[in-house]
């Protein structure tokens, strides 16, 4: 099992949007794949056309004690759903003290699912510190950290570099961290510059590649899908094979190398 | 020679038999070789000289043939010397046979057709003979790297000199220059404007380029060098003819053979090509069969590189300072200052290099009149040099280079000896000269395993550069035009004149050069008449055996010589070009951004200088004069570039570019011309050569040029009889 968390110190840089294509791409590509959102915007859901209306979700679930299996979906290409579902605002703050007292209550509740060794599990957080990226940072096996091509963005890197430190960096079977910039406009100068800088400060962990601004994108989560089923023939389509393939081959190196644990 | 050793170090490529044999130790000790040469020669002689009877010599050259036919069957390079040795056994013993045996003329008419006739013959078998020497074993040189750290890199000045090019071909030359991939404190750019024109002033000091003039012309080209040479300082020069566009990788890939071997003075890259010249638009084979340069710059340099005998050629290559300068610059003596130039630093002993990677590209001479202006000046030039600093004597050259200088000299020479091949046959069937005093059988026997050996073993030489038999077609067309100035330049160096060929214009429309096709229309009509004539000659002694073969034999070479004729003449006929930029057929990614904010990821089809064309997936079809932004990439650069649709199909779209800024056009150049891998896989698609093969096509090519060659004087007999004035430009062809 891989999990794969995706996250970003600031919002708003189309984090949810990036795990749901890259959960897609990966599916059906022939892996298995389980998308899981631990965001409480509870948004993941709705590029696999889970229903709208629908409340049920790994939150209530556990604060329920239920079994994970009686809320997970299966969404296109086979990707299956983990929603964070719907809770009111008590039940949030109880499920938020729980997971806050129970660190590795991710890791656990995940090794329960007896998923094998090539599955991949993509995680949804909600942007920069909080339980949620605490706990999925415990039970990460990779690190995706999204970021834009702009300031704001370049200036939160470091905070977010401080939490993958204390609280994934320290586990052996942790495989490092990556980076993918989004929403790229290269026709922009200011675009280009940050790109460079960014380039040279981030090197062998940026994913060479971008992934381009596109309409397609927006459009398609209005469709409820994904864009490889929306407008597979888009650039941000090709950039998202592409980030997939590279996202691939580095998680895949992390079982080979020694030392790890799986 | 390689040793057990080296050769266990490397790895699965199993050594032949054969190669084992010959690459033994034994073979490398002098007193064997020297025995062993002896012997060969002595051998040698004997094969040549020995006679034979008819059924004899049939019986020898056939098992001869097959050996090399079988030989051919086989890979490698010693097959293909043993193929060399069959083909020098048949010719030798032709030519011994030919000079012995059948030169002792009966009549003065006689005499003086057959002297010009084995004098030419003579000549195109050292011709041949020399050719297989200098490309026998192809060095195939690989780049050798620059040292890791930056800094031990040397300086190096890039030259790019212009005379009254206008601005808009030599713009992409200057950017793909500061493009190019190297240490900016180690490049300087100059521009050397012999227009000492303003516009060219003020657009390389907008992009921080030198432009760098002087006060006179003198020495056209080598003297704008060398004055350049005074105010510059950098340890190597790069030297790109205004046209000629480099990629970003020139410097990394060329410097690095200069460093570790310190006597090299030179090192030249091909030539290419990417639009085509008159030759490729005109005959339809563009990219389809290897053009007249190929050859040169595909095998003959890789061959003279073995023998440490690359010739410099004017553009796309390095040279040392020092050395340069030692031998008193670019040399001026001659109108092909490039050769001569080598030639000077080959004699104080320094070695020159040739790389076979295109790291630029240009555009090819634009008409066929441009083109043979061009090999006319190369013909002088080549000639004056053998006048006044022959190769053959002086000092400092191995016998190898001496060769390989003779052979591109006397190359030049072919004038004469072609004009003699194409009326040749005429003489016997115009006034009966018997121009080889024998049978046409015994002939056929000793003249056609000659021919044949020659073309089977030059198709397995020069497949992928000279497809069999467009050597004739080639030479033909530019025989007339040679002819004159290289003799006069062989009786005094002086008497001819330099001209500069114009690149970049258009043919406006189809039209049929009468002027410069008139020698080869006078030739096809005297050997059309010749034929008519045989054919009469047949009738009319159709019961004397002897005198039919005869006439059948001098048929047959009248019918390849119209044929060839045809195929020259073809050459001639002016396709209209249909645009003023060219294309560059190149596959890369791409992305279109439309105003939606809706995007596509696809592959050009080609790119020009105004624009790309674009393969759209899925038979997509975009409306016309969309407005569209392209994204090019080069590694993780991408550059955007606002467009318009110009031209829209089902899954293709053309793409015009709004005006660009300087910026945009520098970023252009560097995602397109100046890519590493821009000229990579030309040649890719390419049908196989085989000696028939090459010789249906040009045969073809001929039927074709001869029927629309009518069908031109046709046209223009109608234009004419209408009573308008003949207008070259403005004679119509049929479109294809």
């Amino acid at each position: 099992m891989k999990v794969i968390v995706v996250v970003s110190a600031k919002g708003g840089v189309g984090k949810t949007t990036l795990a749901a294509n890259l959960a897609s791409v990966l599916a059906s590509s022939g892996r298995r794949v389980i998308a899981l959102d631990l965001d409480p915007q509870n948004a993941l859901r709705l590029h696999f056309g889970v229903p709208l209306d629908s409340i049920d979700g790994l939150s209530r679930a556990t604060l329920s004690g239920d079994a994970w299996q009686s809320v997970m979906f299966d969404g296109v290409d086979g990707v299956t759903v983990l929603p964070y579902g719907a809770v009111l605002e008590d039940d949030r703050r109880r499920f938020e003290a729980y997971v806050d007292h129970e660190p590795h209550w991710l890791a656990h509740s995940l090794s329960t699912l007896r998923l094998d060794a090539s599955d991949i599990v993509v995680i949804d957080t909600p942007p920069g510190s909080s339980v949620y990226t605490r706990t999925a940072l415990c039970a990460a096996t990779f690190a995706l950290n999204v970021v834009l091509a702009d300031a704001a963005s370049y200036a939160a890197i470091p905070q977010m570099e401080r939490m993958i430190e204390a609280y994934a960096a320290p586990r052996p079977d942790f495989g490092g961290v990556g980076y993918v910039i989004n929403q790229v406009d290269q026709s922009r100068q200011l675009t280009k510059d940050v790109l460079k800088v960014l380039r040279h400060l981030l090197g062998e962990k940026l994913f060479p590649g971008v992934i381009h601004q596109d309409e397609g994108v927006s459009e398609s989560l209005a469709c409820d899908t994904t864009l490889i089923h929306y407008d597979p023939l888009s650039q941000a389509a090709a950039d998202f094979r592409a980030c997939s393939q590279w996202l691939m081959s580095r998680v895949d190196s992390i079982a080979v190398s020694p030392g790890s644990v799986v | 020679m390689s040793t057990p050793q080296s050769r266990s170090s490397e790895p699965a490529v199993e050594p032949s038999r054969l190669e084992r044999v010959v690459d033994a130790r034994l073979w490398s000790s002098t007193p064997v070789v020297v025995c062993l040469t002896l012997f060969a020669l002595v051998i040698l002689y004997f094969v040549f000289t020995v006679p034979l009877e008819f059924s004899e010599q049939l019986t020898f050259a056939t098992c001869c043939f097959i050996c090399a036919l079988l030989f051919r069957r086989l890979q490698g390079r010693y097959a293909t010397l043993v193929m060399i040795m069959l083909s020098i056994v048949a010719s030798g013993r032709y030519m011994y046979w030919r000079l012995t045996t059948t030169t002792y003329w009966e009549h003065p008419l006689d005499a003086i057709w057959g002297l010009l006739l084995v004098s030419a013959e003579v000549y195109s078998t050292i011709v041949l003979l020399l050719g297989y020497f200098q490309t026998a074993w192809p060095l195939k040189r690989e780049p050798m790297p620059l040292p890791a750290d930056r800094s031990a890199w040397p300086t190096v000045d890039v030259f790019i000199p212009t005379y009254n090019e206008p601005l808009s071909v030599v713009k992409p030359t200057i950017y793909a220059a500061l493009a190019l991939d190297y240490p900016t404190d180690k490049l300087s750019i100059h521009v050397l404007d012999d227009g000492r024109r303003p516009e060219f002033k003020a657009f390389c000091e907008g992009v921080g380029v030198h432009w760098t003039i002087r006060t006179h012309n003198r020495h056209a080209k080598a003297g704008n060098i060398n004055e350049a040479l005074k105010i510059t300082s950098g340890e190597y020069l790069a030297i790109f003819d205004c046209d000629h566009i480099p990629t970003r990788s020139f410097l990394q890939i060329g410097l690095g053979w200069f460093l570790r071997d310190k006597l090299l003075s030179m090192l030249q890259t091909p030539h290419h090509f990417f639009s085509a010249d008159p030759f490729e638009r005109n005959l339809g084979t563009f990219r389809k069969v290897p053009n007249e340069g190929e050859l040169f710059y595909g095998l003959v340099q890789d061959g003279n590189d073995l023998w440490n005998a690359t010739f410099f050629c004017g553009s796309c290559a390095l040279l040392r300072r020092s050395m340069v300068e030692e031998i008193g610059g670019i040399a001026v003596e001659t109108v092909t200052e490039d050769a001569h130039t080598a030639l000077k630093l080959h004699r104080l002993g320094y070695t020159t290099a040739y790389l076979a990677i295109a790291q630029a590209a240009g555009l090819a001479t634009e008409s066929l009149s441009g083109h043979i202006g061009q090999r006319i000046r190369w013909a002088r030039g080549m000639t004056q040099i053998f006048r006044i600093d022959n190769p053959l004597t002086g000092k400092g050259l191995k016998i190898g280079q001496r060769l390989c200088y003779l052979n591109a000299m006397m190359h030049f020479f072919y004038g004469v000896p072609r004009l003699v091949f194409l009326t040749a046959p005429l003489s016997f069937l115009f006034f009966g000269a018997h121009v080889i005093e024998a049978a046409a059988g015994t002939i056929a026997i000793y003249a056609l395993p000659h021919m044949m050996h020659a073309s089977v073993t030059n198709s397995r030489m020069q497949r992928l550069f000279r497809h069999s038999f467009w050597a004739e077609v080639y030479e033909s067309v530019l025989a007339s035009y040679i002819t004159a100035p290289t003799l006069l330049a062989l009786i005094n160096p002086k008497l001819g004149k330099f001209n500069v060929t114009a690149k970049g214009g258009q043919i406006e429309k189809n039209y049929f050069d009468w002027a410069i096709s008139r020698p080869y229309l006078f030739l096809l009509l005297l050997n059309l008449l010749g034929f008519i004539t045989g054919l009469v000659h047949i009738y009319l002694n159709l019961g004397v055996r002897s005198e039919v073969q005869t006439t059948i034999l001098n048929l047959a070479w009248t019918g390849y010589n119209m044929l060839i004729l045809g195929a020259s003449v073809a050459a001639a006929s002016e396709r209209r070009q249909i645009r003023a930029v060219h294309r560059v057929a190149m596959k890369m990614p791409v992305m279109l951004k439309f105003s939606t904010g809706r995007t596509l990821a696809c592959q050009t089809i080609d790119y020009s200088e105004g624009g790309v064309g674009v393969e759209l997936p899925a038979s997509i079809q975009v409306p016309m004069h969309e407005r569209v932004t392209v994204s090019l990439f080069r590694g993780d650069e991408e550059y955007a570039f606002p467009a318009t649709v110009g031209f829209s199909a089902p899954g293709r779209v053309g793409l015009r570019f709004d005006e660009m800024s300087r910026e945009q056009e520098y970023d252009f150049v560097k995602s397109t011309f100046a890519r590493a891998d821009a000229w990579m896989g030309w040649a890719e698609g390419r049908q196989q050569d085989t000696p028939l093969r090459g010789l249906s096509h040009v045969l073809l090519v001929g039927v074709r040029g001869i029927a629309g060659l009518f069908e031109h004087l046709y046209g223009d007999l109608r234009g004419f009889t209408r009573g308008r004035p003949i207008d070259v430009k403005k004679l119509e062809t049929k479109k294809d």
